[in-house]
């Protein structure tokens, strides 16, 4: 009592009251039985062992040597029949993990295809099985691909969506059917345009009959490439009628809109039309645009009244009234079931997309394996293809005309660039020596006849003509593209008239209308004095043309 | 949308007046013929076509009156107000205290830029009061001394201002021997100044409309009165809502536009004509019955035949037979007094209009060979029937129907200049003998394009 409690010694010499039989000082005997000299994580089955091991050894006989020896033969005997167990069980394990998770690659990649098909467009919507079709390059699935293609890409560049391009309305078996052609010519040529650089897509006969492999690259190129579903979703929102499309771009090239082969105008047979003919058609131009213009204005003007007249109708910082569709929806509260339906299929999509966006990674590896299959035959079957289709750019000149044409145009443009540069350098340095010359002659006089006065304005207009050019060259802080939501806002809250916003689609950029308009008069103006540039050019060649006429009085409109 | 309409001088404001009585008075009426619906869409889209609306509910005519004297226009604005059915608007006028003496050039040179920012600032507001401006609608004679010379200025300025916006001018053919002297320099002048700005000149000769007046009117007295009547109601006849080319249940909302692109797309031919069938008396109107093919047999060959009105047709004009006509072709080859049309638009108002046959107007033989029928010629339609004619077609002709009036106006005045006759009137306020020749070039340049279809 007196002593120390924590002395081990005196505890255990010391007969305490705990009374403990056991003998802590033979720690030795439970390291030495054979259950223990195995780890620790087989103690459970060598529980197990150990209830046969003694059942064992409680069967064998013999002398204690002799029964000793036995004892760990058998022990040896079980043990490697345990770990043959174990290894077995383990690869059981393993391959049950495996199909399971072959299984669930499986059941991923089919979410993956159905969440892309369901996040697609309802007018271009393929069946999932489609995708899995076109993978072994299944011939029934090519025509269905085709369509699929078309469709898709008909959107991107805003076609309008008629009758005859209705999916499933052309039937399979016309293989000579117009239609049929030009849908495929027109995907080819559209993705030529993008850029799309895989030879045996354009080899692909014109009938739709085989390919489905080729085409279901192309659909995976689609989709990383050019954004798809981004783009398709973005385009088919549901419209609130408040957009307006603003363009700052600089941009004056043709772009595919208006290039399609199957929007060929037929025009007559006889080489020459009368200039009469084409003056009128001009003239009819003119009058439609006239007419467009005057529809936007009032457009603009009766948008305008909405906004006033809703305003102060929400609570929102932003927007406080209402868009051209709530309003029609307040005005006649019946139609709301086709806008449900709308903003319902639109949702779908979107949550498709959502998920389609978690489970990607697996589509582009089932892709990839695709890609290594076509990588293996394609090099099975190019020793049998001698035939090297440098020919590529002829067969595309069939089915886009303007291929040829453009390429030779971009081929003309880099080689005139080249000779404008050297030209210019040449120029310069051609000119700066007469110019240094020139100042050094006029030097002298001019000290007489206050030279500083001149060089100032001389400084003046270099720098106004300087600024000009960094105006035009400088790259613009923001191209504007596409449509923006109007959203009127005013100033002040006790203000009749605010003045208006635009607030673009993302949450990202506003911007005020009165820089828009600043920035598309000052478009107007450099455009402007283009035109008139080019005017006097016309003048300058008409006349150097009329004075070679003889007899003749050019009377000027 | 609507048209904003502009008088100028006398004979626009008489004209204008006539022509909004007409119209008001065509959608009181109850003589339509057709559906209540039907009927309360054309009302609707005359309305605001033409007239807004006041507190009162009077319906206020969207026009804006000129003119250097103030008698005429009090007198209009008041008879309009009498009426009860309509009015103009009190402030929607610009006159002063002195005429302009039928000078051209004082109304051009001196008036013109002395008054344009009130004047284009009244056409600002009305144009600014409507929702849709559909176009401009002047109406103007061609050889008096204020419209003629203002009107070609206010033209000029109504360009510069909407250079987007749809101008059309009704410009008054002078009587042949008509009393002022220097009519033929004063149409010359006119003629070459608008067909620079406007878009179309539909033209209404004194000459026809009296003799209408004459015989198919019965009037004994003919004044002036019932010449702006019958101009009148061949205008209303053109510009009161039709159906669209395509169809459609709703009437055309760019009726302007419509006109312009069906008729006037080549800058160089401007000038149109205009012919309407039937054109009877009214007390006869409820004895009188009128068959469809019979209405456009007769169209038909006034277009041919350059007949001014339903009675006095020369039916021995015929197109010339297929062939003949080459791209090259001159107009000796084709029978004399052929007129050859460029474009024509048909108007059919009333009963039964959408079963009327009009393949007899898509001959290729009487267009021009450039253009094909399918280009040149268009009908609108609508059942519902206009001023009391149970059927009524209207006929705007872009051919070569003026092209001898304005032969003999270019000659005359070419004679008289040659001369040198009453020229300095004009080179006193500014007009110089170089305006008049640029003037004559125009117009040679017009005649001849017409000439050689």
């Amino acid at each position: 009592m007196a002593g120390s409690v924590l002395c081990p010694r005196a505890a255990r010499t010391g007969g305490t009251s705990s009374g403990t039989s056991r003998d802590p000082g033979h720690p030795g005997r439970q390291a030495g039985s054979p259950q223990c000299s195995l780890p620790a994580g087989r103690r459970r089955r060598s529980g197990r062992d150990g209830r046969k091991g003694s059942a064992g050894r409680a069967g064998s006989g013999g002398g204690m040597r002799g029964r000793q020896r036995v004892q760990h033969q058998e022990h040896r005997e079980h043990r490697e029949y345990r770990e043959h167990r174990e290894y077995r069980e383990h690869r059981e394990h393993r391959e049950h993990r495996e199909h399971r998770e072959h299984r669930e690659r499986g059941r991923a990649l089919s979410a993956a295809a159905g969440a892309l098909c369901r996040a697609l467009p309802p007018r271009a919507r393929p069946a999932p099985d489609t995708l899995r079709r076109a993978r072994f390059d299944r011939p029934q699935a090519s025509l269905d691909f085709w369509r699929l293609l078309y469709a898709l890409l008909k959107q991107i560049h805003g076609g309008k969506w008629t009758e005859s391009d209705a999916i499933g309305n052309l039937p399979l078996w016309d293989r000579r059917n117009k239609g049929h052609n030009n849908q495929i010519g027109f995907v080819k040529s559209a993705l030529w345009y993008h850029g799309y650089d895989r030879p045996e897509l354009y080899q692909l006969p014109a009938d739709g009959s085989a390919g489905s492999r080729e085409l279901l690259l192309a659909f995976s190129w689609m989709l990383h490439r050019l954004d798809l579903l981004e783009q398709l979703l973005a385009r088919n929102r549901v419209r609130t009628g408040d957009e307006t499309s603003v363009c700052t771009c600089e941009d004056d090239l043709p772009n595919i809109q208006k290039g399609t082969p199957e929007t060929t105008p037929e025009c007559g047979l006889e080489d020459r039309v009368d200039v009469r003919y084409l003056q009128w058609l001009n003239g009819r131009l003119r009058f439609q645009w006239q007419s467009l213009h005057a529809q936007h204005q009032e457009q603009c003007k009766l948008l305008h009244k909405i906004h006033l007249f809703t305003s102060g109708s929400r609570v929102d910082q932003v927007l406080g009234h209402f868009s051209v569709t709530e309003t029609d929806l307040v005005r006649q509260p019946e139609n709301y079931k086709q806008l449900l339906q709308l903003l319902e299929s639109e949702t779908m999509q979107l949550e498709a997309f959502l998920e389609w966006k978690q489970l990607e990674p697996v589509y582009w590896q089932w892709m990839e394996t695709v890609l290594d299959n076509m990588a293996e035959e394609g090099n099975m079957c190019k020793s049998q293809d001698t035939h090297v289709e440098k020919r590529r750019l002829p067969k595309l000149t069939s089915c886009c005309p303007w291929a040829d044409n453009l390429t030779g145009q971009i081929d003309r443009l880099s080689r005139d660039l080249m000779t404008l540069q050297d030209q210019l350098h040449k120029l310069v340095a051609h000119r700066k020596a007469a110019w240094c010359e020139k100042v050094k002659a006029r030097e002298e006089e001019l000290q007489k006849e206050g030279f500083s006065a001149t060089a100032r304005k001389i400084q003046e207009r270099v720098e106004l003509k300087l600024l000009d050019l960094t105006r035009l060259c400088a790259p613009k802080k923001y191209k504007m593209h596409g449509l923006y939501r109007l959203v009127l806002r005013s100033e002040h809250p006790a203000s009749k008239m605010g003045f208006g916003q635009c607030v673009s689609k993302e949450p990202v950029s506003a911007v005020s209308a009165t820089e828009v308009i600043r920035e598309l008069r000052m478009r107007e103006a450099s455009l402007q004095r283009e035109l008139e540039q080019l005017r006097e050019e016309c003048r300058h060649r008409l006349d150097a043309i009329a004075e070679g006429l003889d007899g003749v009085i050019c009377i000027s409109p | 949308m609507s048209i904003v309409t502009v008088q100028l001088g006398q004979c626009g404001n008489q004209i204008g007046h006539e022509v909004f009585c007409c119209l008001c008075s065509d959608i009181r009426g109850t003589h339509g013929l057709c559906s209540k619906k039907e009927n309360q869409s054309y009302q609707d889209a005359c309305k605001e076509r033409f007239f807004w609306e006041e507190e009162s509910g009077v319906p206020v005519a969207r026009a804006v009156l000129v003119d250097m004297e103030p008698k005429v226009i009090s007198q209009t604005l008041s008879m309009a107000a009498r009426s009860g059915c309509w009015k103009y608007n009190n402030q929607s006028h610009f006159c002063q205290k002195q005429g302009s003496g039928n000078n051209w050039a004082n109304g051009y040179s001196v008036h013109g830029p002395r008054h344009k920012e009130s004047i284009m600032d009244l056409v600002q507001r009305e144009a600014e009061r409507c929702d849709r401006l559909g176009g401009f609608f002047t109406i103007m004679s061609m050889a008096g001394g204020t419209g003629s010379g203002l009107g070609a200025f206010v033209t000029q300025c109504l360009r510069d201002a909407f250079p987007a916006s749809f101008i059309l001018n009704h410009v008054i053919w002078p009587y042949g021997t008509g009393e002022v002297i220097v009519q033929n320099y004063n149409s010359v002048l006119t003629l070459s100044h608008l067909y620079r700005s406007s878009d179309a000149l539909l033209v209404h000769e004194n000459d026809v409309i009296h003799k209408i007046c004459a015989q198919l009117m019965n009037i004994k007295q003919i004044s002036f009165r019932d010449v702006n009547q019958v101009i009148a109601h061949q205008l209303g006849s053109v510009f009161q809502p039709v159906h669209p080319a395509e169809g459609g249940s709703n009437y055309s909302r760019n009726p302007l536009g419509d006109l312009m692109e069906t008729l006037v797309p080549h800058p160089e031919f401007k000038m149109l004509g205009l012919r309407n069938i039937p054109q009877i008396p009214e007390n006869s109107l409820p004895y009188s019955t009128f068959s469809w093919p019979g209405l456009i047999k007769h169209l038909r060959q006034m277009l041919i035949a350059n007949a001014q009105m339903e009675e006095g047709i020369d039916w021995q004009v015929r197109p010339p037979p297929p062939g003949s006509s080459t791209p090259s072709s001159h107009s000796t080859k084709k029978p004399l007094h052929f007129n050859t049309s460029i474009a024509n638009l048909v108007i059919l108002r009333g009963k039964d209009v959408h079963s009327v046959d009009l393949g007899s107007f898509q001959d290729p033989s009487l267009y021009t060979s450039w253009l094909k029928p399918q280009d040149a010629f268009n009908a609108w339609r609508t059942p519902r029937a206009f001023n009391k004619y149970e059927k009524s077609a209207s006929l705007v002709s872009n051919s070569q129907f003026l092209l001898k009036p304005l032969d003999s106006v270019v000659g005359k005045a070419w004679n008289m200049f040659a001369s040198k006759a009453y020229i300095h009137q004009y080179t006193k306020f500014g007009i110089e003998e170089e305006d008049f020749l640029d003037s004559f070039t125009t117009l040679e340049q017009v005649i001849s394009s017409y000439t050689t279809l």
